[in-house]
């Protein structure tokens, strides 16, 4: 390679720099708008992970470790002595549960993904029929598809409220009914089974080291933590709110076939919008990134987007603003609703689907302009990006 | 021209090029099928995306290994020059019918190598450095005419052109778009990972990747620029290779690229190999001219005098269509627009009919990931589903039932808006190459090409 001199490479840069001279006076299209600096804190997924697994995921399973124990501990209070005053103790314990539990849905990741929690947790309509069998054989799996419904808080919500109309009643289900035993050992297995489940994921946070895999996996690929968070948050917020709790119930998504059973906490009757309230709450504090603890908001996707300068180009505005500005529209809908959505359902069923319309605007951007900022992997081949 | 025909030169470039071409499409098929590609995007899927007039190549089910198999060992038999003919009209067939299956596996690199195989099946690739001319003494050649690497070039030539004009809009130049999304999504990287931070990176990316383009083919061609350019050549593809998941894309454009160097750089090239393999040296230099019937010579030049025709007009056919072409992708495919757009979708459909059937349709029990993201940012392709969905729904007892879809697509950073015009019965539409009354019109303006 001896022949080529320094001449000759003063005229590739003369080329290079011609062309670059050609192709800049050549635009005499508008100005581009100032790039926004990208503020190189932000833009760290490291951190924000960090803040994710330390102030949010791990304070959020703590948080719903305590309202769950104390539940386990009255339900076993009300399998030693079923009377009224335990069976209120325990139909309270399952109320700050569920509650607590729509804190912690949402984080479809690791090991809560790995090990579908989800499914042993909160999968509803209650299978009643499949659970009196379950009941009056004394067996059966927990762990396939089809016992996903006879199992979790919606079975619960059968178990403590929706066996009899009145609490005499439901009590001598267990006191005294010929097969109160039966009873008494399927609450057992129920949250027998729910603590096995939580246990597996949440050990797997605090002394299993995934916290560390977790925030060490900043690629953006789908096998990543931002990727695998950001899909189940997304996924989450789609099929689990939109749809779990109004669009299914409200029959905007079948033919407007409302299907007032398939509300959540059916049996309590009047939790429903509380639990979706709750839901909803905890999806907007995470993409806002609020400490779990103190209520200040660290490292997010809120942070992250604005970071990497997320925002529609045409207008200018950012995203993060939009997406706020959508949840600020949803909860405006949702605090038209009465407590029991079943009721809703039946009454003012309109409303309902206002709440179904307004959330599947937040899908879309949450699903396509945020990923698309975020450059968010969803396939698993090649592809040239076009 | 007469006299350009006439001229002959080294056998040596293009023969490398067959060994480096065939070993490189050997080991795709190789890395492809062990990556379990060919299950989940052949075998998994229960519904396809043919290419429109196309719709006759099937899906082979379990028998798409035995294509693979014989795509893969026809690449080998290009490779070390075996029964060359068939070999590459095999590796034509069985590749090109393979990219035909499913448009959501659709990719550029995929388009230019079957384009290559097509013309390397009329090219005397095989006359030097071949097991075929081994045993066929009368085959054996180390001369060829010009004409025959001079078109490879310029194929490669025309492909980077077309790529480098693409991006002469004002998204790519003015809004380093969509470099500016894909770049900080790598800022872990080690070493270099903090630069995509700064935001004038993507556009240094942006008017490099551009001018590379536009350059590269002169730079390549020209001898005293060459070894230079083929240092841009390895850098830029091997950035992309580090940046994007790519494939096999970097590495077969750095192979390609190897053609345009001198026949003394690609005999250096065979004296090693022929003196490692102990080859007598009257096999390596036999100093013949390998010459065509004059039939078949006119045929061919005809054949591509055709084939260069329709190169430089189909990229070129976008401009028949109105409506923004990033947009309405019509024209889009098979005009080496690479790396242009973040497009991300989604598409809801709703399939009722006049007896009061209604139901909004769950993608993922249709389609892959895959296909669902594909399907969801191309008009052509929420059609053909479309209408998979009227056909299932027929089945299903609906009567002429009407399909309507929900879409919302995200181009480039600009929020999301609906593609297709919702109150369109997507199920009475037919595609066509006329223009798509039912995509929605773009609402900004990208200037440029």
């Amino acid at each position: 390679m001896n022949q080529f001199r320094w001449k000759q490479i003063g005229l590739i840069c003369a080329f290079v720099a011609a062309l670059w001279a050609c192709g800049g006076s050549g635009s005499d299209t508008p100005t581009p708008t100032p790039p926004n600096p990208t503020d190189q804190a932000s833009s760290d997924r490291k951190a924000m992970l960090t803040n994710i697994a330390d102030n949010i995921i791990v304070p959020s399973y703590a948080n719903f470790k305590t309202k769950f124990d104390a539940m386990v501990a009255k339900s076993d209070a009300f399998a030693a002595k079923p009377d009224k005053t335990t069976l209120t103790d325990l139909r309270q314990a399952w109320v700050d549960a569920y509650t607590e539990w729509q804190k912690v849905e949402l984080f479809d990741v690791g090991p809560a993904e790995q090990y579908t929690l989800r499914n042993f947790f909160n999968i509803y309509p209650t299978d009643v029929a499949g659970v009196e069998a379950y009941i009056a054989a004394g067996t059966g799996s927990f762990d396939v598809p089809a016992s996903y419904p006879k199992q979790g808080f919606p079975t619960l919500d059968y178990l403590i409220n929706g066996l009899e109309t009145t609490d005499d009643a439901i009590v001598a289900r267990y006191a005294t009914a010929a097969d109160a035993a039966k009873r008494i050992a399927y609450l057992k297995r129920l949250t027998t089974q729910m603590n096995s489940q939580f246990t597996t994921v949440y050990t797997a946070w605090t002394t299993g080291g995934y916290r560390d895999t977790f925030i060490n996996c900043t690629a953006l690929n789908a096998g990543c933590s931002t990727g695998k968070l950001v899909n189940g948050f997304v996924l989450n917020y789609e099929r689990y709110i939109r749809s779990g709790k109004f669009g299914i119930p409200s029959g905007a998504m079948a033919n407007g076939t409302v299907a007032p059973d398939k509300v959540e906490a059916y049996y309590k009757k009047d939790l429903s919008l509380t639990l979706a309230k709750t839901a909803h709450q905890a999806s907007i504090d995470f993409f806002n990134g609020k400490n779990v603890k103190t209520g200040q908001e660290g490292p997010s996707l809120k942070t992250y987007l604005n970071g990497i300068g997320a925002k529609d180009s045409q207008t200018g505005k950012s995203l993060v603003d939009i997406i706020n500005a959508q949840f600020e529209v949803s909860n405006q809908k949702l605090a038209a609703l009465k407590a029991n959505l079943t009721d809703e359902v039946k009454t003012n069923n309109t409303a309902m689907v206002a709440v179904y319309t307004e959330m599947q605007k937040a899908v879309r951007m949450l699903k396509v302009d945020m990923t698309s900022a975020m450059s968010i992997t969803i396939t698993y081949t090649d592809n040239d990006g076009d | 021209m007469r006299n350009y025909l006439r001229k002959t030169t080294s056998a040596a470039p293009l023969a490398v090029f067959r060994v480096l071409f065939g070993l490189m499409l050997f080991g795709s098929i190789v890395r492809f099928w062990s990556n379990g590609w060919i299950v989940d995007l052949y075998i998994t899927p229960h519904y396809f995306f043919p290419f429109y007039g196309f719709e006759f190549v099937k899906p082979l089910g379990e028998y798409t290994y035995v294509l693979f198999a014989i795509c893969g060992l026809s690449a080998l038999l290009v490779a070390i020059g075996l029964f060359y003919r068939v070999a590459m009209i095999s590796l034509f067939l069985s590749f090109t019918y393979i990219e035909l299956i499913d448009k959501s596996t659709y990719l550029n690199h995929y388009y230019f190598t079957s384009l290559v195989c097509l013309l390397l099946i009329f090219l005397p690739a095989h006359a030097y450095f071949s097991v075929d001319a081994y045993r066929r003494s009368g085959l054996l050649a180390d001369q060829i005419p010009a004409w025959c690497i001079d078109s490879l070039k310029l194929f490669v030539a025309l492909l980077y052109l077309f790529a480098g004009l693409a991006k002469l809009n004002s998204d790519w130049l003015l809004h380093a778009q969509p470099l500016r999304i894909w770049l900080p999504a790598h800022n872990d990287l080690p070493i270099i990972g903090f630069l995509f931070n700064y935001s004038w990176i993507p556009y240094l990316f942006s008017w490099f990747g551009c001018l590379y383009d536009l350059s590269i083919p002169f730079l390549l061609w020209n001898s005293p620029t060459r070894p230079w350019a083929y240092v841009a050549v390895v850098v830029f593809h091997g950035l992309t290779a580090l940046l994007f998941p790519i494939g096999m894309f970097p590495y077969i454009m750095m192979v390609t690229a190897l053609i345009f160097f001198s026949a003394s750089f690609h005999k250096e090239l065979i004296r090693q190999l022929g003196n490692w393999l102990s080859i007598p040296a009257s096999f390596l230099w036999p100093k013949r001219v390998y010459t065509y019937q004059p039939v078949i010579r006119n045929f061919v030049l005809g054949l591509f005098a055709i084939f260069f025709a329709i190169q430089i007009l189909f990229p070129l056919r976008y401009l028949v269509y109105p409506g923004e072409l990033f947009w309405t992708e019509q024209g889009y495919r098979f005009s080496w627009r690479v790396m242009l757009m973040e497009k991300t979708g989604y598409a809801q459909f709703t399939v009722k009919d006049k007896l009061g059937h209604q139901t909004i349709v769950n993608n993922a029990t249709f389609l892959t990931p895959l296909q669902e993201k594909m399907m969801s940012t191309q008009p052509d392709m929420l059609l053909q589903y479309a209408h998979i969905l009227r056909d299932y729904y027929t089945q299903r007892g609906f009567r002429n039932p009407e399909v309507y879809v929900d879409s919302y697509v995200a181009l480039n950073g600009r929020l999301g808006k609906p593609l297709i015009e919702p109150t369109t019965n997507l199920a009475n539409q037919q595609d066509s190459f006329t223009h798509k009354e039912w995509i929605t019109s773009f609402h900004d303006t990208i200037y440029g090409f």
